[in-house]
């Protein structure tokens, strides 16, 4: 808990200094404090909520998910060209945000339920089938980005939820086979990233980012330039420095220092995610904390390694950090979870 | 949390089964580290080992050398008229980092997108102004072939017109132009207007090598822009941070073809030199410097040094703050020139028309003050109107690169030619000196002489015949002195004196004296003028025959040397530089155009002195045998040049008429006219006033017949110009 509120109140420093000399932009820090008003009160609520409740739950919310999902394509509000959000009384809300969660929920319930069934193979496609529906969609939007963390949490969860090895063997062989097609069914921007991040030369307008965020970072040094003295942030010279590079903003101005802190306070959450997930009595809160840890771990491997440049630019935020109401609500109802799990142990075994 | 660490011995529920997510957290654990080390090992590869270079990146971003250019110095004549000025003039241009990237996420083209909304606010759509200025700069920054694909790649069909190619020239013996050569070459033509597209592809192209190099530096797309329409432009453009609005002076040459070929002309710096710019401060590529005539002579001096300032900027290219040092712009110095515009006026008005009568293709004259070398006007013609090189490369740019006489040379110090009889200057005070002749040796004139064929000396019919100009009029000049040889301009008194006469036992000086007396004169090396293209040939001697020729030096050779016929080339310049140092008594003096140079604030930088190349080897009144020579040529009644007296002041000169042969390949032979005689240059070279001489002037019409006719009035009309308007005699210095 109180690792999370330090990388909040990082986060919103930063979005400070990284925000403030845009006029545009100037009250988004404080918007950022709203935002983690609101967040606490869900993370408070979701913790003493007992998380068995969401057991009932879990066939209407995948219900609810996916329907929003194709709700999405179909009216969905178009924004920099892909269909991410859509309009509920005026306030654009993007599902695939609360989906971190609802994902975890649903397939944490379908393992637990029919844990001692895994070992066929038909339940085993059923949970893969659950997985697959949204991320089609979700891959649809496009946003690859969200695609492939859904991929990851539901692949841990999955892993976790009893499978044996050969089945693990025959999944890693199906999605060898499925490689190239998937290359081929890869939407053009997503390819188009893929290769600057590859080759970054042969594009240098689309690699600039990418450059700026490395210059940021690197001239950041041991003790960095100082809170509000990055030249690379205050000049503007990192684009969308707010949220997805973050990480850059806080490398320049913090330094080595700064940035081992928050990458050591992202793992360390992790870390307790883990021991939650050890020490739960039930299948589906240990599944609900693992699920959780993968996405917290998920999100910040990426959108760091993205900011380092050792992986291509997703949409990926930086978890606690990055400036966004939905991002952050949803990874305080995700810790909310996993806290819920870790105090309503054994009450409801008996 | 420690509630958990004494759970399991609490347990009491179903017995845990080992699952498969006991191993995943484990495994993930494990993962978990892995990702911490190698996500620092990144950190401190990034920020500690590779910190530096990376910080030095960030400064880069953020700091920007900004030039202000200094004020181009301008050019006075010697009474301080205005020759060339700077006009405001406005350019704009598009700094490559300012335009927004083509973002491969969306169908659109972000930076074609914004480079015709910029065209658009230039109103280069509808402006065919704007639209054909624009393709002249692409054209010229992209040259022919480039142009030409960028344009047609972006779907818009060109029209071409053919324009006569590099003119190529071969050289006869005597240098002349003989034939030239030119092949046509496509081009594609620049008064077609381009539409957007073709427009916006071309800008693009430009903005795509600019920022190679580098990419906050400005591109040009436009320039000549007026002040009105600049400030349009940059209330129009705010929301374009791309455009930039810098104020570009436009040289204007007041009086254009007058004065075109000494003040030359501005231009972008050649490709060629590029380096060696940098290498001198010229950090700005898109920089005019010099090309011709004083303009590039004196570039340093005019163009100062431009000022720089290091400011911050933001990533749209806006100026936050400057940082540390501020250098001022130093205005460039102005030049105060020893032309004086009014005599260049008649200088020019008069060669003009001595031109339209003889049908002359080209023409020279010069003004010289002889007792310092100081040049007071000069003329080449055909000229041409400097002022075309700042405006567009329109049809009267096409016509001076077609013209077959060649307007951009300035022919008075690019133009090598036989010196013809004004070379006696040089033999008889040679003679005078060697001993070879007294003031008061005879020589007669007797009609021809022939030297004997070296293969049969015997027989008189193969021997070689020399005649002076007067046989052919059927006059033979008889007993001559130095003195009348000169005014006659008799060329066997010349034969005597350059290659002696065995049958009367009489020695000239031969070819070694020749040339080195022609070479003190200032023959051979050119005469050090401040302008550029300047050319010499070498003085000839014996070895130089043998080498271009396999044969050895002739007395027939001294004879045509003698008497400026044969192997020796000069320019106008160099005769005139010759008949100067007979005037002021012997001191060689380098030509110099530029009297002062003066900075900004009126402070002299640089006073006019003379530059002495060296003081002849004469005896005390050898010059003065010549000179009187000079004297008589105009003013006795036997002289060849009466016609350029002017009342009032005594002048003194020296006529010639050079043969030159123009070969004409189908004849095999040279051009000659009905009577077998070649073509004649027309030479007169004269200085007044006589007792104290302060100005000289040499006039030259190529193929312009004889030098007495055509040379000697120009001459004299420029003289009189001189002394009645420019410099009027007062009373106690006229004679």
């Amino acid at each position: 808990m109180l690792a999370v509120l330090t990388l909040i109140g990082i986060g919103i420093a930063m979005i400070y200094s990284a925000t403030v000399t845009t006029i545009d932009l100037s009250d988004y820090w404080l918007r950022q404090l709203v935002f983690v008003g609101l967040g606490v009160v869900v993370l408070i609520a979701a913790t003493f909520f007992d998380y068995h409740y969401f057991q009932i739950l879990a066939i209407p919310i995948f219900l609810l998910f996916t329907g929003s999902l194709v709700a999405v394509l179909l009216f969905g509000v178009n924004q920099g060209g892909s269909v991410r959000w859509i309009s509920v009384g005026g306030v654009l809300v993007q599902p695939t945000e609360a989906g971190k969660f609802l994902v975890i929920i649903y397939l944490a319930w379908y393992l637990s339920w029919f844990h001692n069934e895994m070992g066929r193979l038909p339940y085993l496609l059923g949970a893969l089938a659950l997985l697959l529906a949204p991320l089609v969609l979700v891959y649809l939007e496009p946003d690859l980005g969200m695609t492939v963390t859904f991929a990851f949490i539901g692949g841990v969860l999955i892993l976790a939820g009893g499978v044996r090895l050969w089945q693990i063997g025959l999944m890693a062989f199906g999605a060898l086979l499925t490689l190239p097609f998937l290359w081929g069914a890869l939407q053009g921007y997503m390819v188009e990233r893929i290769q600057v991040f590859l080759n970054p030369q042969d594009n240098p307008g689309a690699a600039f980012n990418v450059n700026q965020a490395l210059i940021a970072v690197g001239s950041g040094g041991w003790l960095g330039r100082g809170w509000g003295y990055g030249s690379q942030n205050q000049l503007h010279f990192l684009r969308v420095r707010h949220t997805d590079f973050i990480f850059s903003v806080i490398a320049e101005e913090l330094g080595l220092i700064g940035a081992t802190i928050v990458i050591g306070l992202l793992l360390f959450v992790v870390w307790r995610l883990l021991r939650i997930a050890d020490h739960a009595q039930d299948h589906f809160g240990r599944l609900i904390a693992l699920g959780v840890a993968a996405l917290i771990f998920f999100q910040a491997l990426i959108n760091v390694s993205m900011n380092l440049s050792l992986a291509p630019v997703t949409g990926l935020t930086l978890p606690f950090v990055s400036y966004g109401g939905s991002s952050l609500i949803s990874m305080m109802f995700a810790i909310g979870l996993a806290e819920s799990v870790a105090i309503h142990q054994g009450r409801t075994e008996f | 949390m420690s509630m958990y660490d004494d759970r399991d011995n609490l347990y009491i529920g179903p017995p845990k089964t080992p699952d498969s997510a006991t191993w995943v957290t484990r495994f993930f654990r494990i993962g978990l580290l892995l990702v911490f080390a190698l996500l620092m090992g990144r950190l401190y590869q990034l920020q500690i080992v590779r910190g530096d270079a990376y910080r030095t990146d960030a400064d880069d971003n953020r700091f920007r050398l900004v030039e202000s250019p200094a004020p181009r110095g301008v050019m006075y004549d010697r009474t301080g008229q205005i020759l060339v000025r700077n006009r405001p003039s406005f350019e704009i241009s598009l700094v490559p980092d300012d335009l927004p990237f083509n973002d491969p996420e969306t169908e659109i083209d972000e930076q074609a997108a914004e480079i015709e909304h910029v065209l658009q606010v230039l109103n280069a759509g509808q402006d065919p102004d704007v639209a054909l200025r624009m393709g002249e700069l692409m054209f010229r920054r992209l040259g022919r072939a480039d142009y030409a694909n960028t344009v047609e790649n972006a779907g818009v069909d060109l029209n071409y017109v053919f324009v006569p190619g590099p003119v190529e020239t071969t050289a006869d013996e005597e240098g002349q132009p003989q034939a030239t050569t030119s092949s046509t070459i496509r081009i594609p033509d620049l008064t077609q207007q381009l539409p957007m597209e073709g427009l916006v592809a071309l800008v693009q192209r430009a903005i795509e090598l600019g920022g190679q190099g580098s990419a906050s530096e400005p591109v040009p797309i436009l320039d000549l822009v007026d002040r009105t329409r600049a400030f349009e432009i940059v209330e129009e453009s705010y929301a374009m941070p791309s455009v930039r609005v810098n104020e570009v002076p436009v040289r204007e040459y007041i009086y254009g073809d007058l004065l075109s070929h000494i003040l030359g002309f501005l231009g972008p710096i050649p490709a060629a030199l590029e380096d060696e710019y940098r290498a001198n401060g010229y950090t700005n590529p898109n920089e005019r410097v010099g090309l011709n005539g004083l303009e590039f002579s004196y570039q340093t001096e005019l163009r100062g040094l431009p000022g720089y300032k290091n400011v911050e900027v933001d990533i749209l290219g806006r100026e936050m703050r400057t940082v540390g040092q501020v250098i001022d712009p130093v205005p460039g110095s102005n030049l105060i020139l020893n032309i004086y515009k009014p005599l260049q006026e008649a200088m020019y008005n008069e060669l003009e028309k001595a031109m339209e009568e003889t049908g002359a293709p080209w023409a020279v004259s010069i003004a010289m003050n002889p007792q310092n070398g100081a040049i007071l006007g000069m003329v080449s013609l055909p000229s041409y109107d400097n002022n075309i090189f700042a405006e567009r490369i329109n049809e009267d740019y096409l016509a001076l690169e077609a013209d077959k006489r060649r307007p951009l040379i300035n022919y008075a110090i690019g133009g090598l030619y036989p010196p013809g009889s004004t070379f006696k200057l040089v033999t008889s005070a040679a003679a005078l000196e060697d001993d070879v002749i007294g003031e008061s040796t005879i020589i007669r004139d007797d009609g021809p002489i022939y030297l004997p064929n070296k293969f049969f000396p015997d027989d008189p019919e193969q021997a070689q015949e020399f005649v002076s100009w007067n046989h052919a009029l059927g006059i033979v000049h008889g007993p001559l002195n130095v003195v009348q040889a000169l005014a006659l301009s008799n060329d066997i008194f010349f034969y005597w004196l350059g290659g002696g006469y065995p049958p009367a036992e009489f020695k000239g000086l031969g070819q070694k004296e020749l040339s080195r007396w022609a070479e003190l004169f200032g023959y051979g090396d050119p005469t050090g003028i401040d302008l550029p293209g300047e050319v010499g040939a070498i003085v000839p001697d014996d070895q130089w025959k043998r080498q271009l020729y396999a044969e050895s030096w002739t007395t027939g050779d001294s004879y045509n040397m003698a008497i400026g016929q044969g192997y020796l080339l000069s320019t106008p310049l160099q005769v005139l530089v010759s008949a100067a140092t007979v005037a002021n008594g012997g001191t060689v003096y380098e030509p110099q155009v530029v009297r002062q140079v003066v900075d900004a604030n009126g402070g002299l930088q640089r006073d006019f002195e003379p530059r002495i190349r060296r003081e002849l080897p004469l005896d005390d009144g050898i010059i003065d045998i010549v000179r009187e020579g000079m004297w008589a040529a105009v003013n006795s009644e036997i002289g060849t040049a009466a016609g350029a007296q002017v009342p009032g002041v005594t002048v003194a000169g020296k006529t010639g008429t050079a043969e030159f042969c123009e070969y004409i390949p189908e004849l095999e032979d040279c051009r000659r006219d009905e009577e077998g005689n070649l073509p004649t240059h027309a030479w007169f070279v004269g200085f007044a006033p006589y007792e104290d001489p302060e100005i000289a002037v040499v006039t030259f019409l190529y193929d312009g017949g004889e030098g007495s006719a055509v040379a000697v009035p120009v001459t004299q009309k420029i003289l009189a110009a001189y002394f009645n308007d420019i410099a009027p005699r007062t009373e106690e210095t006229t004679p």
